[in-house]
């Protein structure tokens, strides 16, 4: 696709950095940032390009076209991007991530509501999962800092929340006219419509304030959306250096088999380099890090790298989850001309002691239709014809976009496929994920919820699927496909024989090598992950911001 | 209703020719103004930024933007008049800015004269309202894929038909026909947040 092109910039290795991090998405920028800060010398070696800013717009309307595929929005697919799917759902991956800095947080939706204090504890609670080895008190004050970083604008005062020290950094969006819909059905069925945390600008952060496109998924042309090249950006003010276009082949270890000595990369004209470090942090999302960790075999890890546990891959989730949408004839206004496609939520099913006990996340939308430029550019009338077919269906739906909780079960996993290979050669991913009952549960009660305020706002509800209907998945649009919160698969424990890395995120295995992402989670729960990895991401950062100090 | 250079300004910094920089939210009934506000400081932006951009329109250019006015006075709602200007200044924008795209009009209008040639004996801009209709009615155009690198007439439906509806169906006056000031695409600005009917 022509406007990714290759850039001249220099590919070879920096000498002696004290940090090497593979990956600029969300767990890489956070991390890198905070360590540069702090005075360490990091590299951060990108598989993909650095996108032009001048060239969001152009994104945007190739999101907005119909003819163009959510995965050529941000240039993915192709060999480089190969993959394979097992699982019982489709999953479209090259639609699910971003490779450049900035990662998958160029797509995101922005939607960043914490983890629930019952997320980290839910065998003990629920007799379901494993615990994790933190609580949601280790990581509060991260969360608070995480929210600080990217800029929150969030209820302080809101039911259904964990506790919190601080206020969020920005007030919540204001209130959308379909938030009033949403506010008014609840009211009367009782069900609690509270404003959703978003990582939008609304004023007070060094970057653009939100200017309404309504593109929020997958394309903020304005930039007042958060999105993670603004820490790669940051870093590299605090001395980083970033390598785009290098995705890393291998990580390769020493002798005795106990720390990484070299980063091994590929350039776009095919050179073959070698970066050294003190500490490397795999953070390449949680699709790509096990496959890279499984490449990494060796004599000594002849089953993938930091596997000695044989539990690398494994406990692989996704969170399950559906799409309705409501059709309200005769509404006054429109519900889509608000600007963010998201503003509230509905939390009060999410912890929930009566069944089921599967977290969900219930995000409400502003308006649950096709942009009109979209529909224009659909249809095959023109003039007034055209003008009467987009009238008839503009601005008059809702709709729910539905975050459930999956379980970790060690038969979802992340494998190599070693049938098919990538354009260097090397084996894809092999992603085969199974829903599972306890999920569709979830998913069932909250369609349900959602399904009942339609009607309570004498709506009709005019699609509903998801893993609700997942025996009709061929019949699936795409946004009801999954794939688009993959966690697990390099879990975390206390013990070295059911797990990959520590609590501070270091693997077991290697003394240097840590892991940052969604990879690392020992449940899923229900919240979007992004804000939990970026949490997490900085608390492994003043972990190995201690090991370097000392 | 004629569609004026304001309009297309708006539409223009819909597409992002025109800064996006400065801010606003919609908040009820100002929201209309803020809106055209901001569009006013674009014409500058949107005016200014192709230094070397002729200010009078060369012969050639004329004719292209006579075939697109004619093309959007088909595709857009009878009840608006896509000026010159409106369609000048969206494309004016764009023309300058990226040479390939120009390329795709110059090459699009060929394409479409063509077909106006074998429909109706004349290029597209010089027949009435009616044989344009009916050109689009018996050719692939609309009803044919729209492929940005495909067939002749794909790119056309891409860069010129969907490019015009773009334009229009991205801006608050093709929004508010159908009752949004502030369509999808359109950086109107947030928080726009009537109350609710009673
Ligand atoms: C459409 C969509 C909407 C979403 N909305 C939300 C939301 O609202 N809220 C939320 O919390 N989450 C959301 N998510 C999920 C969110 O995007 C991810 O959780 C987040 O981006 C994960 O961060 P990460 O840094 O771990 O991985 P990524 O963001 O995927 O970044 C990984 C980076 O590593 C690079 N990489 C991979 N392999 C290599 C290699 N071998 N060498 C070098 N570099 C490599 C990749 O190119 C990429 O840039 C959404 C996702 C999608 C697809
Ligand atoms: S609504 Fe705001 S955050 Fe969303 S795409 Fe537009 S400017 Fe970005």
């Amino acid at each position: 696709m022509s406007s990714t092109q290759t850039d001249d910039t220099d590919k070879t290795p920096v000498e002696d950095p004290d940090v090497c991090v593979v990956g600029a998405g969300p767990a890489g920028a956070l991390l890198s940032h905070r360590l540069a800060k702090r005075g360490h010398d990091v590299v951060i070696l990108e598989a993909g390009p650095r996108f032009d800013m001048e060239e969001r717009v152009e994104r945007m309307k190739r999101q907005i076209h119909p003819e163009r595929g959510v995965d050529e929005i941000w240039d993915m697919g192709g060999e480089r991007d190969e993959y394979t799917v097992s699982s019982d759902i489709p999953m479209p991956l090259n639609k699910r991530r971003a490779k450049g800095v900035g990662g998958t947080s160029l797509h995101w939706g922005s939607v960043v509501p914490r983890f629930r204090e019952r997320d980290f504890e839910m065998e003990s609670r629920h007799g379901v999962g494993k615990d994790w080895p933190i609580s949601y008190g280790d990581l509060r004050p991260y969360y608070a800092e995480a929210e600080q970083e990217i800029g929150v604008a969030g209820p302080d005062e809101a039911p259904h929340q964990p506790p919190r020290e601080e206020g969020y950094p920005m007030d919540p969006l204001p209130e959308s006219y379909a938030d009033k819909l949403y506010a008014k059905a609840g009211d009367a069925l009782g069900i609690d419509v509270q404003p959703m945390p978003m990582a939008i600008n609304t004023g007070a952060y060094d970057r653009n304030e939100c200017q309404g496109h309504g593109t929020c998924e997958h394309v903020c042309p304005s930039g007042g959306k958060y999105t993670a090249d603004i820490h790669v950006e940051k870093a590299e003010q605090e001395g980083a250096t970033v390598i785009t276009e290098v995705p890393v082949q291998r990580l390769e270890h020493g002798p005795d088999g106990e720390e990484i000595t070299e980063a091994v990369y590929k350039t776009p004209d095919g050179e073959t380099h070698r970066q050294t470090a003190d500490v490397f942090v795999a953070a390449a999302g949680a699709y790509e890090t096990p496959r890279l960790l499984f490449l990494s075999e060796s004599d000594q890890y002849p089953n993938g790298l930091a596997n000695s546990s044989g539990t690398l891959g494994k406990y692989f989730m996704d969170h399950s989850g559906g799409l309705v949408v409501g059709f309200l004839p005769g509404l006054e206004h429109s519900t889509t001309e608000y600007g963010p496609v998201i503003s509230s939520g509905v939390f009060q099913f999410y912890d929930d002691d009566e069944a089921p006990t599967g977290g969900i996340n219930m995000m409400l939308l502003n308006g649950a239709e096709p942009p009109i430029a979209t529909v224009a550019m659909t249809s095959d009338e023109i003039g007034d014809e055209l003008l009467e077919k987009i009238d008839l269906q503009a601005g008059n739906s809702i709709g729910l976009t539905l975050s459930t909780e999956t379980l970790p079960r060690e038969d979802n996993t992340i494998t190599l496929d070693r049938s098919k290979t990538d354009n260097n050669g090397n084996p894809v991913l092999d992603v085969d994920f199974s829903v599972g009952q306890y999920a569709i549960d979830a998913t069932e009660k909250g369609v349900s919820e959602f399904t009942d305020m339609v009607e309570e706002l004498g709506g009709t509800v005019v699609l509903s699927q998801g893993t609700h209907t997942l025996n009709k998945a061929d019949e699936f649009i795409e946004q009801t496909e999954g794939g688009y919160h993959p966690m697990g698969g390099t879990r975390m424990g206390e013990d070295p024989t059911e797990s990959v890395v520590d609590p501070t995120l270091k693997t077991h295995d290697l003394e240097n090598l840590y892991i940052s992402g969604g990879g690392v989670f020992v449940t899923g729960g229900a919240s979007n992950p992004t804000l939990t990895i970026m949490a997490l991401s900085l608390k492994a950062a003043d972990h190995i911001d201690e090991e370097l100090q000392g | 209703m004629e569609l004026s250079r304001r309009d297309a300004l708006a539409a223009l910094s819909a597409a992002g020719i025109a800064a996006t920089a400065g801010c606003s939210s919609l908040l009820g009934d100002e929201g209309t103004e803020t809106a055209a506000e901001e569009t006013d400081e674009a014409t500058a932006t949107a005016t200014d930024a192709p230094t070397d951009a002729p200010t009078e329109t060369p012969a050639d250019e004329a004719s292209s933007m006579d075939t697109m006015v004619a093309l959007a006075e088909v595709l857009y709602p009878s009840e608006v008049e896509p000026t010159e200007s409106f369609v000048q200044t969206y494309l004016y924008g764009r023309i300058y800015a990226e040479e390939a795209y120009a390329g795709e009009v110059d090459s699009g209008i060929e394409t479409l004269n063509g077909l106006a040639n074998d429909e109706a004996g004349d290029d597209f801009h010089a027949l009435s309202a009616d044989e344009r209709v009916s050109v689009i009615e018996n050719t692939d155009l609309r009803t044919g894929d729209s492929v940005h690198d495909g067939s002749d007439v794909e790119r056309v439906n891409y860069h010129l038909v969907d490019e015009l509806l773009f334009a229009f169906y991205s801006s608050p006056v093709g929004g508010e026909m159908v009752g949004t000031q502030n369509p999808r695409g359109f950086p109107g600005g947030y928080g726009y947040s009537p109350p609710l009917d009673q």
